[in-house]
C-alpha cells in the first residue's frame, strides 16, 4: 500500500517523463519519404519503399502503413494496402497488387512505436490504362482450343450458313427477274427487296451477335474501358473500412428537407416499415397505411395508443414533427 | 375419275378458304382475344409501374408463372422443328400438308415464349445492358444467343417452302382479295416463276435451314434447360436436363400441333388433307415420346433418390407426396402413361383419342414445367422456413394473354398465310398416283409439268398475269 503523496509523486514523475521524452519526438522530427513508380498498370505488383529518418538518423523498427482514400457504400474512409517495419537503414519495403483502375491520394502513415502524432506523407501513383483484369478465376481447366474462340467460329458458322439460306432467297428472287427480261409473257412487275431485306436482317444480327460475344468481358466489367472496372463498387477482403454506420442510424438521412423524403427514412428508423413495409403498403404485422390515411390528428392518436399489438410510440421516443413527416411521406403515396 | 387437275383445283379452293371467306364468327373470336390480350396489356402496365411486387414473386421463388410460361412456349416451338425437318429430311411423304402449320406454330409460340422473358423482368427497360454488359460466361446470354438464332432460322425455314405457295396466292387470289394482300402476296412472292433456276435455288435454301434448323432447335431447349440445371440447386443439379427439356419440347410441341390441326381441320372441313392417318402417326409419334419421357424420370429420380442426401429429401417430398404431389401425378398419370394407354387401345386409337392425349399433354407439360421451377427455386438453402409462391392475379392475366397472343397470331396467320405446302402435296400426290395407276396418270393428267410442278406452272402464271 503506497500513501497518498507517494502516489502523487508518482504520477507527476511519469507525467514529467512523458513530456520530457516526447518533446523531441513531438513537431514531427520523424521524416517520411518515399520511393514510388510514377505509374502503373492495374494488375501490377506494386514496390513502394518508406524511408523513416529521425534528426538525420535512420528509425529503425518503425511501423508504417500505406493507405488511400476511397469510397465504399457512400462512405469515405482510408484503406489500408498494406504495413511494414522499417529495417536498420529505416527502410520499410511494401508490396501491394493495384486493382483500381485509378488512385486518389495515397498516404504512408507512421503507426508507432509510441503514439505521437506523426504526419503522414501524401503521394500519387497515376494507373494507365489497360492492364489485367481484375479478378479472373484461378481455378479451372484450361483444355487447348476449347475455348471461347471456340464458341464464336461454331456461331459464327451457324449464321453464316443462315445468311448463305438467306442469300439463295435473294438469287430466287433475282432469277425471277431475269427469267421476266428474258421472256416478257410473265405477268405484273415482280419485287425481291424481301429477300435482300431478309438476308440483310439475318446477317445483321449475325454480325451483332458475334461483336456481343467478341467484345463481352471475361468478367463483370468491360475489359475495353479501364474506367468501367468501378462501375460498382468493389470490397476487398483484406482491407479494414472504417466503420461509420449505413444509412438508417445517419439522421442526416431525415434532414433533406422534402418532408416525403424525409418521412420516408423516418418510417424505416422507427420500425414502422418493419410491420407496415417500407412502402407502408402492409407487411405480414402490420395493415396497409396508405388505404385510407385519415386526418393527422387520427393518425397521431393511433401511433400514440398502438392499437392491437403495436407498439405504443410515445412524445419522447417520436416526436409530432417527425410523426407529421411520416404523415406526409404516407399522404404523398396516397 | 378423279384426275389430277380436279384434286389440284379442289386443294387450292380448299386450302384458300380461310384467307377468301371471313364469316362473322371470325371476328367474333378475333375480337375476343383481342379483348384477353388488351387486358394483359393492362395488367403488365400495373407491373410496369408497380414492379414485380404486384407477382407472387419475392427473394426466395423468384421465378413463377413467366418462366413457366416461357419455357412452356419455346418448347411449344419445337412442333415445327420436328414435324418439319425431321421427316422432311427423312422423306417420311405423310408429312406434306402438316408441315406447315408446323412451322407457323414454331414461329409464333417463339415470339410469345420469347416475350414472357422480358415480361418477367423487374426492369426491362435495362434489356439493352445484355448486349453492352453481356457476359457470356452466363447461360442467360446462351439463352439470348440460341433463341434468337433460333428465330431467325424458323422465320426463313417458315418463309423458304412457303414462297411457291404464296407465288400461287399471288396469281391465283390477285382479284379476289384487297389492295393490301394483293401488294403483300406481289412482295412476299419473291418473283417466283418456278423457273428451273428457282426451283434450285430454293431447293438449296431449304435443304440448309432444314438441316440447321434441328441442331439449332436441339440446342435451344438444352440451354433453356441449363439456365436451371447450371444453377445450384438442389432440383435442377442433374445432367439429363438437356434430354429431358428437348423430349419433353418435342413432346408438348407435336400435342400443341395436334389440338392447332384438329381445330383447323373441323373449321375449314380439311379432312381430306389432315386425314385420320397423320392423327394416329402424331398420336403414335406422342407415345413414343410418352415412353421416352417416363424412361428419363425414372433416371432423373433414380440415380438422386438412390443417393438421397438431406436438401433432396425435401425435395422429394414435396414434389412426391406434399405439395407437389398432385401436379407430380398428374403429369405422370395423365401427362406420361394416358396417351400410352389412349394409342395401346383400338377403340381409343382414333382422331377423337389422340386429340384427348394431345390435351392431357399439354396440360401436363405446362405443370411440369411449373414444379421444375417453381420445387427447385422453393428448397430452402439454409434451416429457413420454405418460401410458398402462388401467382397473382395480374400473373395469371398475362399469362393468359400470352395464350390469347399465341391463338390470335396464328388467326391472323390463317387470313394471309398459306396454311398449306400446296406445292409439295401436289407433289407428294402425283407421287403417289404414278405409284399405283400409270395409265390415269398418261390419260388423265392436265395439270403442269412434274419438272416445275413445285410452282404453279406455266399455265396459272399466264393466267396470274392476264388478270
Ligand atoms: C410491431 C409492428 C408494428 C410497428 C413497428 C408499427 N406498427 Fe403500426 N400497426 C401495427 C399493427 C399490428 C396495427 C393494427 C392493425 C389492425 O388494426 O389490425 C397497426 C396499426 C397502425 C395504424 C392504424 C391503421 C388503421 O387504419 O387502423 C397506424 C396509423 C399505424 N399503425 C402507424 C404506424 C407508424 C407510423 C409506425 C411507425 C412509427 C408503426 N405503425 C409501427 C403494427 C406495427
Amino acid at each position: 500500500m503506497t500513501s497518498r503523496p507517494t502516489r502523487w509523486f508518482v504520477r507527476l514523475s511519469v507525467l514529467l517523463l512523458v513530456v520530457l521524452s516526447a518533446s523531441p519526438a513531438f513537431a514531427s522530427s520523424i521524416g517520411i519519404s518515399v520511393g514510388a513508380p510514377e505509374t502503373v498498370t492495374v494488375g501490377q505488383q506494386v514496390e513502394v519503399k518508406a524511408i523513416l529518418v529521425e534528426d538525420g538518423q535512420p528509425v529503425v523498427g518503425a511501423e508504417v502503413a500505406l493507405t488511400y482514400q476511397t469510397t465504399f457504400g457512400g462512405r469515405s474512409g482510408s484503406v489500408e494496402l498494406a504495413t511494414a517495419t522499417t529495417d536498420e537503414s529505416g527502410v520499410a519495403l511494401m508490396v501491394y497488387e493495384q486493382r483500381a483502375a485509378h488512385n486518389d491520394e495515397l498516404q504512408i502513415v507512421y503507426l508507432g512505436p509510441g503514439t505521437d502524432p506523426v504526419d503522414s506523407y501524401s503521394f500519387s501513383i497515376t494507373v494507365a490504362e489497360g492492364g489485367a483484369q481484375l479478378y479472373q478465376s484461378e481455378s479451372g481447366v484450361e483444355i487447348p482450343f476449347v475455348n471461347g474462340t471456340l464458341v464464336i467460329l461454331v456461331i459464327s458458322l451457324v449464321w453464316f450458313l443462315i445468311a448463305l439460306a438467306a442469300i439463295r432467297l435473294v438469287q430466287v428472287g433475282k432469277a425471277g427477274r431475269v427469267g421476266k427480261l428474258v421472256s416478257d409473257d410473265v405477268g405484273e412487275e415482280g419485287s425481291m427487296w424481301i429477300g435482300v431485306a431478309l438476308a440483310s436482317a439475318a446477317i445483321f444480327t449475325a454480325v451483332g451477335m458475334v461483336i456481343v460475344f467478341v467484345r463481352a468481358p471475361v468478367s463483370n466489367t468491360d475489359l475495353t474501358d479501364p474506367a468501367v472496372y468501378d462501375r460498382t463498387p468493389i470490397g476487398y477482403i483484406d482491407a479494414t473500412y472504417p466503420y461509420e454506420g449505413f444509412g438508417l442510424a445517419d439522421t442526416s438521412s431525415a434532414e433533406t428537407g422534402d418532408p416525403v423524403v424525409d418521412g420516408k427514412a423516418l418510417s424505416l428508423q422507427y420500425g414502422c416499415a418493419a410491420c407496415h413495409a417500407p412502402t407502408g403498403l402492409g407487411g405480414v404485422v402490420g395493415v396497409d397505411l396508405i388505404e385510407e390515411v385519415g386526418s393527422f390528428n387520427s393518425f397521431v392518436e393511433d401511433v400514440r395508443e398502438g392499437p392491437k399489438g403495436m407498439p405504443a410510440y410515445s412524445e419522447s421516443s417520436l416526436s409530432d414533427a417527425d410523426l407529421q413527416k411520416i404523415y406526409d411521406f404516407l399522404k404523398a403515396r396516397e | 375419275m378423279d384426275t389430277m387437275t380436279n384434286w389440284h383445283e379442289r386443294l387450292i379452293r380448299k386450302t384458300t378458304r380461310p384467307t377468301l371467306v371471313t364469316t362473322y364468327r371470325y371476328w367474333v373470336w378475333v375480337a375476343f382475344l383481342v379483348a384477353i390480350v388488351a387486358n394483359g396489356v393492362f395488367q403488365y402496365s400495373k407491373q410496369w409501374s408497380e414492379g414485380l411486387y404486384v407477382t407472387g414473386m419475392r427473394d426466395r421463388i423468384s421465378w413463377g408463372l413467366y418462366i413457366t410460361a416461357f419455357v412452356f412456349f419455346i418448347g411449344i416451338s419445337h412442333a415445327g422443328t420436328l414435324i418439319s425437318a425431321i421427316l422432311r429430311a427423312s422423306k417420311a411423304t405423310w408429312r406434306a400438308p402438316i408441315t406447315r402449320i408446323a412451322e407457323l406454330i414454331t414461329a409464333v409460340a417463339l415470339v410469345v415464349g420469347a416475350s414472357f422473358v422480358l415480361i418477367d423482368m423487374g426492369r426491362p427497360e435495362r434489356i439493352f445492358n445484355v448486349f453492352r454488359y453481356g457476359r457470356w460466361q452466363s447461360p442467360i446470354m446462351w439463352d439470348v444467343m440460341a433463341i434468337t438464332t433460333y428465330l431467325t432460322a424458323s422465320v426463313i425455314y417458315l418463309y423458304a417452302p412457303m414462297i411457291p405457295d404464296l407465288a400461287l396466292y399471288r396469281d391465283r387470289l390477285a382479284n379476289k382479295v384487297g389492295f393490301i394482300r394483293r401488294f403483300f402476296y406481289e412482295t412476299v412472292a419473291l418473283n417466283w416463276r418456278g423457273l428451273p433456276s428457282q426451283v434450285r435455288f430454293l431447293g438449296k435454301a431449304i435443304t440448309i435451314m432444314m438441316l440447321l434448323i434441328m441442331p439449332i432447335a436441339v440446342s435451344v431447349h438444352t440451354v433453356v434447360s441449363w439456365i436451371f440445371a447450371m444453377t445450384l440447386r438442389v432440383g435442377w443439379n442433374t445432367s439429363i436436363f438437356g434430354v429431358l427439356f428437348v423430349a419433353g419440347a418435342i413432346f408438348s410441341g407435336v400435342a400443341t400441333l395436334v389440338l392447332v390441326m384438329a381445330t383447323l381441320r373441323r373449321m375449314y372441313h380439311w379432312e381430306e388433307y389432315l386425314t385420320p392417318k397423320h392423327f394416329l402417326y402424331l398420336g403414335y409419334l406422342l407415345a413414343a415420346f410418352a415412353g421416352f419421357m417416363i424412361y428419363v424420370n425414372i433416371n432423373e429420380y433414380l440415380t438422386e433418390g438412390f443417393k438421397l442426401e438431406e436438401s433432396g429429401e425435401f425435395a422429394f417430398r414435396q414434389l412426391f407426396i406434399d405439395d407437389f404431389a398432385a401436379m407430380f401425378w398428374f403429369y405422370v398419370i395423365g401427362g406420361l402413361i394416358a396417351p400410352i394407354v389412349i394409342m395401346l387401345i383400338p377403340k381409343t386409337r382414333t382422331v377423337a383419342g389422340v386429340v384427348v392425349a394431345a390435351i392431357l399433354v399439354d396440360i401436363a407439360m405446362f405443370l411440369e414445367r411449373y414444379f421444375i421451377v417453381v420445387t427447385g427455386l422453393r428448397v430452402p438453402l439454409m434451416p429457413y422456413e420454405p418460401a410458398s409462391y402462388a401467382p397473382t392475379f395480374i400473373e395469371w392475366s398475362i399469362f393468359i394473354a400470352g395464350v390469347a397472343l399465341f391463338l390470335l397470331l396464328i388467326t391472323i396467320a390463317l387470313k394471309v398465310l398459306p396454311m398449306f405446302a400446296v406445292w409439295e402435296m401436289t407433289e407428294e400426290h402425283e407421287l403417289a398416283i404414278a405409284r399405283q395407276t400409270e395409265p390415269v396418270l398418261q390419260t388423265g393428267y392436265e395439270g403442269p409439268a412434274p419438272g416445275v410442278s413445285g410452282s404453279p406452272g406455266p399455265d396459272g402464271l399466264t393466267e396470274g398475269g392476264l388478270s
